[in-house]
């Protein structure tokens, strides 16, 4: 349904974002746009300013300049508890999961701002059918699972709330290579099931085999942009980020 | 006679509990050591002490005096320490400080630098056995304190505001990402963490019938301890170190004849077993 209504439509759009860590800027001039059903990534090496972003989509770190639209509402200087409510499910990077609470308060946690019990109740079921291994170990505490697993929760937790956009910060690092594989998988499937997606990453190769288009991150600013084919054939990419 | 001095020492570790139970919310969520704590324990044992001469009720009294102190540590929150969190830990602890003595000069000044009596009617008996007595402030302390952790308890484990509270206490820039008003929840820690130091303050003086400035000086220390062994920021830690507090001061006191100072007592605890669990009681290795 979303697929067909809304294919043009801009979920996200950043226009001219700049960001800063006190006096050293992270993003320069940074914009791009995610429409719905899209399945986006941006690359960049360590320290390009990826997970920066992501802060600033969701609020933790507000851009200097620029703005940042959601479904077309301007998100300027609204808190960062706004943005589930709005749609907006976020994958941290390193999982960051909550340690010390069960599986299932975490998923919890991520439909902290559904109002509806029964929404709750059946996004939970969602999630336990998803991944299997949560609903196993629904009681344990988060900190005890491994780091698949808890990649996992991180990812059944930002979909509590049947986000309209789901934003995931390296969906790789940390994990054994069959473990890699197997979460781009999940991500794959979560797209076709018509989920939007807006995927920063390291992992170039990979994250260009299952996104629709890409942009290419380098020290805070953009440098090229492209449907995942054009970024695959383009020299540059493939010297940098995908190796020979 | 050992019966009536575990009940004795369970009256005043439960006090302790509550004492620290303030720092040890703060600390949770902020990470800042809130010696400013001590000193919503002497406002609130003067607001009470006010109060319940101005309209002679307790119950009134109490709860308007733990309202009230709850509300200043609201402010309290607002204008200092959040604007001071990004800064190194020492800088809010340095202020907390210094907050501590302006509360304690500020009584002083608004009400005098002497000792007031504050002698509560309470509407009930003590109970007098030939070998036990517990005497009706005793189980005023006990029923208050008991009500008010089992409160706490319950807000954290069983509703979804303390799921809100431990996974602000965990990872605070996540919970804010799940959509958790962190702003309020910190307010509302301050709310309770200083309402519980208020009702403390409270109790203490309406038990040594005696309210000063400088009365939160023995537990800013005591407190200290007690949420250190406790394993810093973990409520149920904090319980279990103000009551093993409690009773091995009152122990050690009444039977051994200590030649050290009763107060110094808790240290002595403290010093021991972080010796063996470095983390505390019910900390966590790190
Ligand atoms: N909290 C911070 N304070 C100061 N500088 C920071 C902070 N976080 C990141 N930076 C700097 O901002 C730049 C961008 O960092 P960012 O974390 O966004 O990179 P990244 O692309 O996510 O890197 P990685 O692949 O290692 O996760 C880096 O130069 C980094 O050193
Ligand atoms: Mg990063």
């Amino acid at each position: 349904m979303r697929l067909i209504s809304g294919r043009m439509r801009k979920v996200l759009k950043l226009e001219h974002v700049d960001a800063f860590y006190d006096r050293s800027q992270a993003l320069d001039d940074v914009s791009i746009e995610v429409r719905e059903g899209e399945f986006v990534t941006i690359l960049g090496a360590n320290g390009a300013g990826k997970t920066t972003i992501m802060k600033c989509i969701m609020g933790l770190l507000p851009p200097r300049n620029g703005r940042i639209l959601f479904g077309g509402e301007d998100l300027t200087g609204r808190p960062a508890w706004v943005r589930t409510e709005m749609g907006m499910g976020y994958v941290p990077e390193g999982r960051r999961v909550f340690p010390d609470l069960t599986v299932e308060e975490n998923l919890r946690m991520g439909g902290y701002n559904l109002k509806d019990h029964r929404a709750l109740r059946r996004n939970l079921e969602w999630a336990y059918e998803l991944f299997p291994r949560l609903k196993e170990r629904r009681k344990q505490l988060a900190r005890t699972m491994s780091g698949g697993e808890q990649q996992m929760l991180a990812i059944a937790r930002a979909l509590m709330i049947e986000p309209r956009l789901l934003l995931i910060d390296e969906i790789s690092t940390g994990l054994m290579p069959i473990l890699v594989n197997h979460s781009f998988n999940v991500i794959k499937d979560l797209h076709q099931r018509g989920i939007t997606i807006l995927l920063v990453e390291q992992n170039a190769n990979k994250a260009l085999k299952v996104a629709d288009r890409g942009y290419v991150l380098e020290i805070g600013r953009i440098t090229l942009q492209g449907t995942s084919r054009e970024l695959r054939d383009n020299e540059e990419v493939v010297k940098a980020y995908l190796g020979s | 006679m050992i019966l009536q001095q575990l009940i004795n020492g369970i009256v005043i570790g439960s006090v302790y509990a509550l004492i620290a139970m303030g720092a040890t919310l703060v600390y949770g969520i902020l990470k800042v050591l809130d010696i400013a704590n001590a000193g919503a324990y002497a406002i609130g044992a003067y607001a009470g002490l006010f109060l319940y001469q101005a309209t002679g009720s307790l119950p009134v009294a109490f709860l308007g005096a733990v309202l009230f102190t709850g509300l200043f540590g609201v402010l309290v929150q607002r204008v200092l320490y959040v604007p001071l969190l990004d800064k190194p830990p020492l800088v809010p602890l340095i202020c907390s400080i210094g907050l501590f003595i302006f509360i304690q000069d500020l009584i002083r000044l608004l009400a005098g630098p002497h000792i007031r009596a504050f002698e509560a009617q309470l509407p009930f008996r003590g109970i007098e056995l030939p070998y036990l007595s517990v005497n009706a402030i005793w189980i005023a302390i006990m029923a208050t304190t008991a009500v008010l952790l089992v409160f706490l308890w319950y807000m954290l484990n069983r509703t979804k505001l303390g799921l809100a509270w431990k996974s602000t206490a965990q990872d605070l820039e996540i919970a804010k990402a799940m959509g958790v008003n962190v702003d309020r929840v910190v307010a509302f820690n301050f709310l309770l963490g200083y309402g519980f130091a208020a009702a403390a303050g409270i109790m203490i003086g309406m038990l040594y019938n005696s309210v000063f400035p400088t009365m939160g000086d023995m537990p800013a220390y005591k407190m200290l301890a007690i949420i250190v062994l406790g394993g810093l920021g973990n409520p149920l830690g904090t319980v279990v170190a103000g009551l093993l507090i409690g009773v091995v001061e009152t122990l050690v006191a009444g039977y051994v004849g200590f030649f050290l100072p009763r107060d110094a007592i808790a240290f002595v605890v403290l010093i021991v077993i972080l010796l063996v669990r470095p983390q505390g009681l019910l900390g966590q290795r790190t």
